[in-house]
């Protein structure tokens, strides 16, 4: 493998294996996949909550409307 | 008479050459369907910037006119890149995220399946690009043009033109590349897992606030990120809010349209003879492969993993979907599952992932950016 990048790189003025250059390269592998899942986890977290909040107001919001149907028949009734 | 030779007489081996690469690219979008509105500019204008003494491309720096391709590069590409960003608008226009809001956790598959582009960063190091070109191939795995556009341009790459070739022509062969990996990377009893689809309705509220949330968390964590990620999620506040259904009606019609048409022509402007024509490109196309393969492999990958702790298990083949090519993935996804069990349609799941992707990558885009930058005097 590292004969044929060797091989190719001869051809056209790159310079092959230089560490200066992997060593940030390998450093962007975990600083990036961490960042990317730190965002993800983040957005997943927020939608979890957000859809929380939404489905207890809507709930809160029927109980309400529930409440005061009875309490208009109650009022009818009497 | 030299004057109706002049052409002749300038004509290099290499022009001819693109010409027969922008006939490769007109063959493909016309005869094969593979992205058209893309591949037929390109191919066009491969043509058209390579022929000698080409006006379209007079550059005012060296006393020639200001040609209409290199004014459209400049003023959309190079000053901005106004014309990838704008397409995100119309791109998050045409996005439901409705499959994806249903199930989050699709979510992370969107992430993993951008493990190519790091991989290849690392391998596009070691084979001797500088850190941003190698950067800016790597992006190539994000199967996502205009990220790749904007990441390169920014990163300063020199090249710019074969990283969008490659770029818009793999993106044409996800349904070609992506089976293989897929059926690598599983067995068929993972690929028969049957998956429920809860399809309970998203309120409208939250179909509004997904876009706003995304933009904020994603501008806190990666700033860099925002010009790509804003316009997606703009784009796709346009479609969900209710009150501009002309607007996004156009956004996702006419407006994506006129802009393609124009990229598509533009990029052409990187796709002279003499900085096209090197051994380079050839390595490019092989490094943006192996993004593809390896996004495909982490996405598939981190499906098993998430199986090995949830209750409910996901079908495996969905992490391939992760990739942000648009809805290429996710129908190669489905129609694999059903493939393999006609019974088993797995494609809201699929486009769940797939449009986590899309978010994923623009991300990602902005990630690069922000870490690269200082490394390249950015």
């Amino acid at each position: 493998m590292l004969n044929f990048i060797t091989l190719l790189a001869a051809f056209d003025n790159l310079t092959p294996m230089n560490w200066e250059v992997i060593a940030p390269a390998l450093n962007f592998l975990w600083q990036g996949l961490l960042a990317i899942f730190v965002v993800i986890g983040l957005i997943i977290v927020a939608v979890k909550l957000t859809a929380f909040v939404i489905a207890k107001c809507d709930e809160m919001k029927k109980r309400r409307e529930e409440a005061a149907n009875e309490t208009e028949n109650e009022q009818g009734n009497s | 008479m030299d004057f109706l030779l002049q052409g002749f007489l300038n004509l290099t081996w290499q022009q001819v050459a693109m010409w027969a690469i922008g006939g490769i690219l007109i063959y493909l979008a016309i005869k094969k369907d593979m992205e058209p509105a893309l591949l037929l500019p390109m191919g066009f204008g491969a043509i058209l910037v390579n022929l000698p003494l080409s006006p379209v491309i007079g550059d005012p720096a060296n006393g020639e006119h200001l040609g209409i391709i290199t004014s459209l590069f400049k003023v959309g590409i190079e000053a901005s890149e106004a014309m990838p960003l704008l397409l995100f608008i119309g791109i998050g226009c045409m996005i439901d995220f409705g499959p994806l809001l249903t199930n989050p956790k699709l979510f992370i598959l969107g992430g993993a399946a951008q493990l190519g582009i790091f991989v290849t960063i690392i391998l596009a190091a070691m084979i001797g690009f500088p850190l941003n070109d190698a950067a800016s191939i790597g992006i190539i795995g994000a199967a996502d043009g205009p990220t790749a556009i904007l990441v390169a341009q920014q990163l300063m790459s020199k090249y710019l033109g074969p990283i969008m070739v490659v770029a818009y022509s793999y993106m044409a062969l996800v349904p070609i590349v992506q089976p293989a990996v897929i059926k690598m990377c599983t067995t068929k009893k993972e690929r028969l897992i049957r998956m429920k689809y809860n399809a309970k309705q998203i309120p409208q509220l939250m179909r509004i606030l997904f876009p706003i949330i995304v933009t904020i968390i994603s501008g806190l964590i990666a700033p860099d990120s925002l010009s790509l990620v804003g316009m997606l999620m703009f784009g796709n506040l346009l479609r969900e809010c209710g009150a501009l259904k002309s607007l996004s009606e156009t956004a996702q019609t006419t407006f994506s349209n006129i802009i393609t048409l124009l990229l598509g022509i533009t990029i052409a402007f990187q796709m002279q003879a003499e900085a096209f024509i090197k051994l380079e490109t050839i390595i490019i196309m092989g490094l943006g492969l192996f993004a593809f393969v390896f996004d495909t492999i982490g996405g598939v990958m981190c499906a098993k993993l998430l199986n090995l702790f949830s209750k409910e298990k996901i079908n495996p083949m969905l992490g391939a979907a992760g990739i942000s090519a648009f809805p290429m993935a996710s129908r190669v996804v489905a129609k694999m599952g059903t493939k393999e069990d006609p019974s088993n349609h797995l494609l809201m799941h699929a486009v769940g992932a797939n449009v986590s992707g899309q978010i994923a990558s623009a991300i990602v885009g902005g990630l690069i950016i922000g870490i690269l930058g200082p490394f390249c005097g950015l």
